[in-house]
């Protein structure tokens, strides 16, 4: 356990901070929740880099896939699950391609984002894309811009989806509220979560 | 067919293995349980059986309770079951009054947390051991001479060095070759790590030594047809390939006095066809008649029937005198009579562009470790000068992709295990591209780089020290520019934790290797198993290294395992030691289980006869009857004909119908009547 220090100087207290990794940081169940839910061997990532080194996110943001894995194997629960980098991957499934060991990282990654909605801690725009596929059926809904496009191509306004056939919309918001999804993406909103 | 019915009296031994057996379930109540068992008049029990105290407890109780059967709980019979005849042996007894019940591999190791359910299983396995050695019956192994001399097929670095191992202690050995030459891939390497030494320099010796040595028979462009026979006593059928050419030798078979192939080479002068020449792996051209390269052993040109045109002009090439091509020429069969074998039949590498990733075969710029040899070597097909095959140009920044297809558990061709010498070849290459190109600067993507060997780290501190760049990242995937053909090579720098992507002259792919394609022709000929990984299996990964489960057939360099050239030769000296033993010794003893026909009971009707897959079995007359005969040297008790015969006139010595009735009895009626 990392031991406290007391300088009566929070700033200090925070620079000189103990970054030691303790064993007892780690929660050996997080590993078994990843693997149950990504249903893929988590734990055998030899940290070859190829993940990171396939994935379109990593040179344009801090993501990195493999320092996921890193903490997944280490049970470091709330390092991964607190780190905002976690919404970066665009489960392009580069690395599930390439991956030597036969993992998918990008399931991985998929389990700890749901872990993560447990604890609340979601993203303020994944939250509202929640509220937009209950609303409109659509995470990215049709817009003028694109209306004016698609008859530009000669195609109708809208597609033939929910904007189509809206009366499939009651259908989607009762899976939806299966899972309680909009209501948890309001309350957090609410809240003035993340 | 017991003579005089004996009394049995069985004593059980049962082993603690330490806590291998007595940590799972109770020593203490299988010992009380066998003494309940019909005939047993013994039980004893300790820490190790196969210890000298274990053994002399066997022997001791033998004397004591006048045992006529021995039965041991313990182990697997594969490494304790000859130790403890021997012990049965030194108490008195017939060896082959000896069962094994095996509650270590078959039980406690299985059934690890279930205490009652492995004692009881325990209780099953000696019950039935014990209904057995009540019937055991006194057997003589046979003796049977071995032949004096010996077969090594193929000739690389690790097989001529059991040749000539063999050779040299007198034996004569038929060293066998598919290739036209000997060498192996060892002959297609430039230099040879750690030491630098050139590797044709160090190899060339060896090569011309197999070729003159007398104990030495070479048979190269030579493949095996056909296996018979048993240790000391194999018949080894050769297919000598049609070479189109004749050595001096059987020029004069022939009549052709002072005749026969000098290796002039005036007939590939002539010959107007071009093919790729396999040894530098394509990247020159040789003639339909051709040699390898300059120090071929034999020195022989050879004509790739495949391509040739027939049009005759080597032929009138070489001249009347010499005469040394026929064009119609055929191949031919040879039967060799040797007493044990050695396989040396190397490897390959993987089909590298089947990783699509990296490029290879799509990408001009990337090659693989193999060509980088080809191409660094003043001999090879550019003499030495390192180029870019886009555009001859010689490249500056040079990228190793290490791993390339080991460790990797994504199926397809790639291996999940570890080449063992890619690591410290990509470290070679990297110091003969700083040491031949100014300015050139190697990037070696790495995950580990293992340098286990003997002065292998110190290697690995001279290169860095040299100037190699090292990144710790395996390669995710390699992009061509079009017009530059330059490559960029991406990865993670996982040390810095930050993605990389380098562009690179030229790409050197250190591709996984892997079995030989007729390593499993070669393998079922012999009669050897094969690992998980597909390489050929020895008999114990550490005990028996060489040795494998056929009596008599021995294993030497890669074709067991990935290895480099010294543990190659340290291994071809082991099985050049192992071979050489039963034929020094001059007889094996072979187990006595064969089968034995009862003539009283044999019919003559002769179904078994064609039925034995080893050709055992004959009809022959016996005081005026028909009845079948074994030759017990050719027989492996494999069972086909005892099983098979309607009359039950076959008796499997030691895996006799009763025998094994007993022990189906005891499992089944748990120990009621029988
Ligand atoms: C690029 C590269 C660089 C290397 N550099 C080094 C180095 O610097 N130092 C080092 O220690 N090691 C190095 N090695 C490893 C080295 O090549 C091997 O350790 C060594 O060649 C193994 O010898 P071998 O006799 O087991 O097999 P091989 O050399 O493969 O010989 C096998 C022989 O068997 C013959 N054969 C195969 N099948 C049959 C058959 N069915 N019938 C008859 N004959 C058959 C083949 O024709 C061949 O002649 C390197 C390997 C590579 C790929
Ligand atoms: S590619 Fe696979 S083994 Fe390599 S670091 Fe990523 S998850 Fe781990
Ligand atoms: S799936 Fe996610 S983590 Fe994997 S390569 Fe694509 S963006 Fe990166
Ligand atoms: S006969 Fe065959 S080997 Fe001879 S020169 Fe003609 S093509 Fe070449
Ligand atoms: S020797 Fe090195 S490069 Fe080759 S497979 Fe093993 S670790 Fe990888």
């Amino acid at each position: 356990m990392a031991t406290d220090k007391n300088y009566g100087n929070p700033e200090l207290e925070n620079k000189l901070r103990d970054r030691y990794y303790y064993t007892t940081d780690s929660n050996p169940e997080f590993l078994e929740d990843v693997k149950t839910l990504s249903r893929t061997i988590a734990h055998m990532c030899f940290q070859c880099g190829t993940c990171t080194g396939s994935c379109p996110s990593a040179p344009r943001s801090s993501y990195r896939i493999r320092l996921f894995m890193r903490r997944g194997v280490l049970g470091l629960e709330q390092e991964a699950l607190n780190d905002p980098d976690l919404w970066l991957c665009t489960t392009c499934y580069s690395c599930t391609d390439r991956c030597p060991r036969d993992i998918a990282p990008t399931d991985v990654i998929m389990a700890m984002r749901n872990l993560a909605f447990k604890y609340d801690i979601v993203p303020r725009n994944f939250l509202k894309t929640v509220q937009l596929i209950y609303n409109t059926g659509h995470g990215v809904p049709n817009n003028d811009v694109n209306r004016a496009a698609r008859v530009k191509l000669g195609l109708t306004a809208d597609p033939p989806t929910t904007h189509g056939y809206p009366e499939f919309i009651p259908g989607i918001q009762k899976i939806m509220d299966h899972y309680e999804m909009k209501d948890n993406a309001d309350r957090i909103l609410a809240e003035g979560g993340q | 067919m017991a003579e005089a019915k004996e009394q049995p009296r069985i004593g059980v031994f049962i082993c603690h293995c330490g806590t291998n057996i007595a940590g799972s379930l109770s020593i203490e109540e299988v010992k009380e349980y066998a003494m309940t068992l019909p005939g047993v008049v013994a039980a004893e029990e300790y820490q190790y059986m196969c210890s000298t105290p274990g053994q002399s407890l066997i022997a001791d109780a033998i004397a004591e309770h006048k045992l006529n059967g021995v039965v041991v709980a313990a182990c697997s019979p594969r490494l304790h079951e000859p130790t403890f005849r021997t012990a049965t042996q030194e108490g008195g007894l017939n060896k082959f009054r000896f069962e094994m019940a095996n509650i270590r591999d078959q039980n406690s190791w299985v059934h690890m947390h279930d205490w009652e359910g492995a004692t009881s299983k325990a209780k099953d396995q000696v019950r039935i051991a014990v209904a057995k050695a009540r019937l055991l019956e006194d057997l003589e192994p046979k003796s049977v001479p071995v032949e004096h001399a010996a077969l090594v097929l193929g000739a690389g670095v690790g097989g001529m060095q059991a040749a000539l191992d063999l050779a040299s202690a007198g034996i004569k050995t038929y060293l066998v070759d598919k290739d036209p030459t000997v060498g192996g891939r060892m002959s297609q390497l430039d230099k040879t790590f750690p030491t630098l030494d050139c590797s044709q320099c160090i190899l060339t010796p060896k090569m011309v030594d197999v070729g003159r040595h007398p104990n030495i028979e070479l048979r190269t462009f030579t493949e095996v047809e056909n296996v018979e026979g048993y240790i000391g006593n194999f018949t080894i059928t050769l297919r000598k390939k049609a070479r189109g050419v004749l050595s001096p030798a059987e020029a004069e078979e022939r009549g052709i006095v002072g005749g026969g192939c000098n290796g002039c080479g005036d007939c590939s002068e002539v010959c107007p066809v071009i093919k790729p020449n396999p040894f530098e792996l394509g990247m020159a051209p040789r003639k339909a008649i051709y040699i390898y390269h300059p120090q071929v052993n034999p020195l022989l040109y050879t004509i790739d029937f495949d391509s040739c045109v027939k049009c005759g002009l080597c032929v009138t090439a070489c001249g009347e005198e010499k005469k040394a091509i026929d064009l119609d020429m055929v191949d031919t069969f040879e039967q060799v009579k040797v007493g044990t074998c050695i396989l040396a039949i190397g490897y390959d590498l993987i089909p590298i562009e089947e990783k699509t990733e990296w490029g290879y075969k799509r990408y001009d710029n990337v090659i693989t470790g193999l060509e980088f040899e080809r191409l660094i070597c003043a001999s090879g097909p550019t003499g030495g000068k390192l180029i870019r095959p886009s555009d001859g140009q010689i490249p500056k920044k040079i990228g190793f992709v290490l791993c390339a297809g080991s460790r990797d558990n994504t199926g397809g061709v790639a291996k999940p295990y570890c080449s063992r010498f890619c690591c410290m070849y990509s470290l070679k290459h990297a110091h003969q591209i700083m040491e031949k190109i100014p300015g050139a600067v190697p990037y070696i993507f790495y995950m580990d780089i293992r340098s286990f060997g003997k002065m292998y780290e110190e290697f690995y501190y001279r290169i860095q020290n040299e100037g190699a760049k090292f990144i710790r990242g395996r390669v995710a995937n390699i992009l061509e520019d079009p017009s530059s053909k330059n490559l960029t090579v991406f990865t993670e720098d996982t040390l810095l934790g930050r993605p990389l992507s380098l562009e690179m002259d030229m790409v050197v792919l250190a591709a996984a290797i892997q079995p030989k394609p007729e390593a499993e022709r070669i393998r079922q000929m012999f009669g050897v198993s094969k690992s998980q990984d597909g390489w050929l299996l020895e008999a114990h990964p550490k005990l028996n290294p060489c040795g494998t489960t056929t009596a008599g057939i021995y294993l030497a360099g890669v074709c067991q395992g990935p290895k480099d050239i010294p543990d190659t030769v340290a291994q071809a000296e082991g099985a050049a030691s192992a071979a050489s033993i039963p034929i020094h010794t001059g007889e094996v003893q072979l187990e006595p289980y064969f089968a034995q026909c009862v003539d009283e009971l044999c019919a003559g009707c002769g179904m078994c006869v064609n039925l034995c897959p080893y050709g055992a079995l004959a009809l022959v007359e016996k005081n005026g009857r028909t009845v079948m005969e074994v030759t017990e040297a050719k027989c492996k008790g494999c069972g086909t004909c005892g099983g098979f015969c309607p009359g039950g006139a076959i008796k499997m010595q030691h895996f006799t119908s009763p025998q094994i009735c007993a022990q189906i009895d005891a499992f089944l009626l748990e120990g009621g009547e029988q």
